[in-house]
């Protein structure tokens, strides 16, 4: 409403704008549901952050809490476990946009080859679902699955005559575990993304290179891929973004209380809850909120720009 | 331009959040005012009630799929009838309940009454710190809730309860319940590996452990989940209780500060950073570990430790007296009959035993509640009117014959109580004069624990003692040491338990443990003189 209001009470000098709103006005509608979601999701609850600086209270609510500056900041730097919590996160995040990526590209080259229509849509229905697992269950599975005692896993390997190894004791290969249970979980949902890009290609494009005389491979190399192009880099700097923020679900869920493992598995959101678990401070989990967002928003900003600086038509502003 | 509307839009935006922020404040505070005068009011003499009211009301747990409902109907009929009003059940459910419990709270707004809390196992006080609960008067009390305030003041229990001289909770003081950990075993095995008198003694349960592992290969010895509430705190504080004269002082979230001693309550115990009991520890969890008297992947763990017991694939399970008596022994007895399971409590050997704080379950009125006076009036009722005290604590009369001699209630035949029970969890106010002798319990062997803790138990020292963490920055990244190294020491996670427990001690120096002892021995000294 008062967004309106102020838009209207300069009428006079922006007539440019106004004329172009008139002249996009289906596609804007059509965006309003994303607007809207947005303004109040994301841009309305923003002056809340403020929350981060204060000293909590449910009486003085997030405005009327006393400031308290930095304070609530400093254990997350004092703890000296940051650049652990840092490498790790980030670490994990670019094999999940690196391996993620390439695997889900190379499942939808397959799928697009494919000639059997059913045969595709069972497919991609079957590799979506893991996206709807809760993490809980994920981390039962992969409980059931390997754990050394009575995991499927190990009376499978046990029956043959070999050894299992104690995968909830070795922090070595336990990010295998990890990567393997985020790929399964993820693969699917971002196939469809890069299926949906390969099916907008111009059909005219691959008859042609057809009656060229080039062969599959040679369309998948110098057609597909570079079509993709487009999609990979917005995916990535999407992705980039949330570089430093981990998924607490799957970590917790798979590592829960098992300290042995921290010393590779433990990210920033599994860290900052042991913090919290005990003394339950609003505020500080804010704070390591902000610090995440302002680090990914640099990050975008930063990767944006390099894309910027090499094609500009791949940015995303 | 774009840029210029951009952010006028944006301005607005921020202008139209922190109104709405505002209109919230002012609308509570409104309704602060409000309550208040409406306190005056009452205080006046006379108990209004014309109004018929409906108090909400939380406590933990899952939502009851048995008889609750029905019986909370019927509740509120007796209820309406004796104050004009019903209550509302509310339920925080046990999955990460901590949680779920202080969010409820954080951001109530007016639809939370009468709410179940504790200062060790919940955070009343940091909750009542930031301001979740309405402060108490003693005029409020006196007139809404006469009996609660002449019974707990002649128990000399308000101070309890007070924050800065304030009363906030309500404490569940005159119930009588142990709730001091121990651990269960089944005395059926532990004759035959030569414990005839049963387990008295922590190294005992490592025999125990070694016979079931041997002689019951289908059964782990004890088929504990490496949680922090499963196994972790029962051995490491186990084995702390069990080897010195130290004293828990709770509140703090994470177990790092003990008391010396009953006799020097107020010094803050230096077994974590120094001296050889917490390196045996760490070496006897080892040898356990090794022996494979829990799982290898315990850490991962999640079985039910008690279900695997009762279906005997557990040696063992661990938790307080009152789980004891009135569930696993009696569950036992009927699933594993003839297991005569014994319970092992920390401290046995050396005497060293607790009484439980007054608020482990406590009442308080929610800061928002639009009803604070009724509230407190149905909580009268709830502590001290037997008709309602029933309802809430054995639901259906026709469930149970009561001997009025005796008060023993024993459940009729085809009672089943996984779906004929009601579950209200009245953890906030029960009380031994209304309480019915439960048939199912297994008292003989509770009578004989009781005897010995009254002989050796002392009072909880730390009553009045209300951390303020504010002043110790340090509990963070403490608690984050602790839930680091506490899970490998305690489950003998390691090849080198000497070197662990140096690590351990060097991290918790590098968190400033050192200047947080120093900071709780200040804050004790503040609340107890000295």
């Amino acid at each position: 409403m008062k967004a309106s209001k102020a838009v209207t009470a300069d009428r006079p000098s922006q007539h440019g704008f106004l004329y172009r709103l008139n002249q996009n006005k289906v596609l804007l509608i059509m965006c309003v549901p994303a607007i809207l979601f947005f303004l109040f999701f994301s841009y309305a609850p923003m002056p809340g952050a403020y929350v981060a600086f204060t000293n909590f209270n449910y009486n003085g609510g997030i405005f009327g809490s006393p400031f308290v500056g930095w304070r609530n900041f400093e254990f997350l730097f004092t703890s000296g476990q940051l650049t652990l919590l840092l490498r790790n996160t980030v670490l994990y995040n670019l094999v999940f946009i690196i391996l993620g990526n390439i695997i889900q590209m190379f499942i939808a080259i397959l799928l697009n080859e494919v000639a059997c229509k059913k045969f595709v849509k069972v497919t991609q229905s079957l590799m979506f679902l893991p996206y709807f697992i809760s993490a809980v269950l994920v981390g039962l599975l992969v409980y059931n699955m390997i754990n050394y005692d009575y995991g499927f896993l190990s009376n499978l390997v046990r029956s043959m005559g070999g050894d299992m190894p104690k995968l909830y004791s070795d922090p070595n290969t336990f990010p295998a575990v990890i990567i393997i249970a985020k790929l399964w979980q993820s693969t699917g949902y971002g196939t469809v993304v890069y299926f949906a890009a390969i099916c907008g290609i111009d059909a005219s494009m691959m008859e042609a290179a057809k009656v060229d005389g080039a062969n599959g491979f040679q369309r998948i190399r110098y057609i597909t891929l570079p079509c993709l192009k487009g999609t990979v880099i917005i995916l990535f700097l999407f992705a980039i973004g949330g570089i430093v923020k981990g998924d607490f679900g799957l970590f917790y869920n798979l590592v829960g209380t098992n300290s042995v493992l921290y010393s590779t598995t433990d990210i920033i959101e599994t860290y900052v809850y042991r913090c919290m678990m005990n003394t339950f401070n609003f505020s500080q989990g804010s704070a390591v909120g902000l610090f995440q967002s302002v680090f990914g928003f640099v990050l975008v900003m930063v990767a944006n720009g390099v894309v910027k600086k090499l094609d500009s038509d791949y940015s995303l502003f | 331009m774009k840029k210029k509307v951009l952010a006028l839009f944006l301005a607005a935006m921020m202008a139209l959040a922190a109104t709405a922020c505002s209109n919230n404040n002012s609308g509570s505070s409104s309704g602060d005012s409000n309550s208040s005068g409406t306190t005056g009011e009452s205080t006046g003499g006379e108990v209004d009630t014309s109004e018929h009211v409906v108090i909400n009301y939380m406590t933990l747990g899952d939502i009851p799929t048995n008889q609750t409902d029905a019986a909370l109907v019927e509740l509120n009929k007796v209820l309406t009838e004796k104050a004009n009003a019903e209550i509302a059940l509310r339920w925080i459910e046990w999955t990460d309940y901590l949680t779920q419990y202080n969010l409820a709270l954080a951001s109530q707004s007016g639809d939370l009454d009468l709410v179940v809390t504790a200062t060790d196992w919940l955070d009343a006080w940091p909750n009542a710190q930031k301001g979740a609960f309405l402060e108490l008067t003693e005029d409020l009390l006196k007139t809404n809730a006469p009996k609660t305030w002449e019974q707990v003041e002649a128990a000399g229990h308000w101070d309890d309860c007070k924050l800065d001289g304030k009363i906030y909770l309500i404490p569940e003081d005159t119930y009588t319940q142990w709730i001091n950990h121990g651990m269960f075993y089944r005395q059926d095995w532990a004759t035959e590996a030569g414990l005839e008198d049963g387990i008295h003694k922590f190294e005992d349960m490592g025999t125990y452990f070694q016979w079931v592992k041997d002689n019951k290969p289908d059964c782990i010895p004890w088929d504990v989940q490496g949680t922090v509430s499963g196994g972790i705190a029962g051995l490491s504080d186990a084995w702390w209780q069990s080897h010195t004269d130290d004293i828990t002082i709770d509140g703090f979230g994470v177990t790092l500060f003990k008391g010396e001693s009953k006799d020097d309550p107020y010094h803050i115990s230096k077994y974590l950073l120094e001296g050889d009991e917490f390196v045996n520890f760490a070496k006897t969890m080892k040898e356990w570990n090794d022996a494979g008297y829990w799982r290898e992947d315990v850490l991962n763990n999640k079985t039910d430790t008690r279900q695997a017991m009762y279906e005997g694939l557990s040696g063992a399970d661990q938790h307080h007296t009152e789980t004891y008596y009135t569930t696993v022994r009696p569950e036992m007895d009927k699933k594993q009959p003839g297991s005569d399971v014994g319970m092992y409590y920390w401290g046995e050997e050396n005497g060293n035993l607790v009484k439980m704080v007054t608020t482990h379950g406590a009442m308080a009125v929610a800061a928002q509640s639009q009803n604070p006076e009724r509230a407190l009036q149905v909580y009268d009722l709830m502590r001290f009117d037997q008709e309602v005290y029933d309802w809430m604590n054995y639901g259906f009369p026709e469930n149970y014959t009561l001997d009025e001699e005796t008060n023993i209630l024993t459940w009729n035949d085809d009672y089943d109580t996984t779906t004929d029970a009601v579950t209200f969890n009245f953890w906030g106010g029960r009380n031994d004069e209304m309480q019915h002798k439960n048939s199912t319990y297994a008292w003989e062997p509770y009578e004989e624990l009781q005897a010995e803790y009254d002989e050796i138990a002392i009072e909880y020292p730390y009553g009045q003692f209300v951390p303020n963490k504010d002043n110790l920055p340090q509990l963070e990244n403490l608690s984050a040491v602790a839930n680091q190294y506490m899970p490998q020491i305690a489950f003998g996670k390691t090849d080198d338990p000497e070197g662990l427990v140096a690590e351990f001690r060097q991290a918790l120096k590098d968190a400033g443990y050192e200047d947080a002892i120093a900071e709780v021995e200040k804050q004790l000294a503040e609340t107890y003189g000295e």
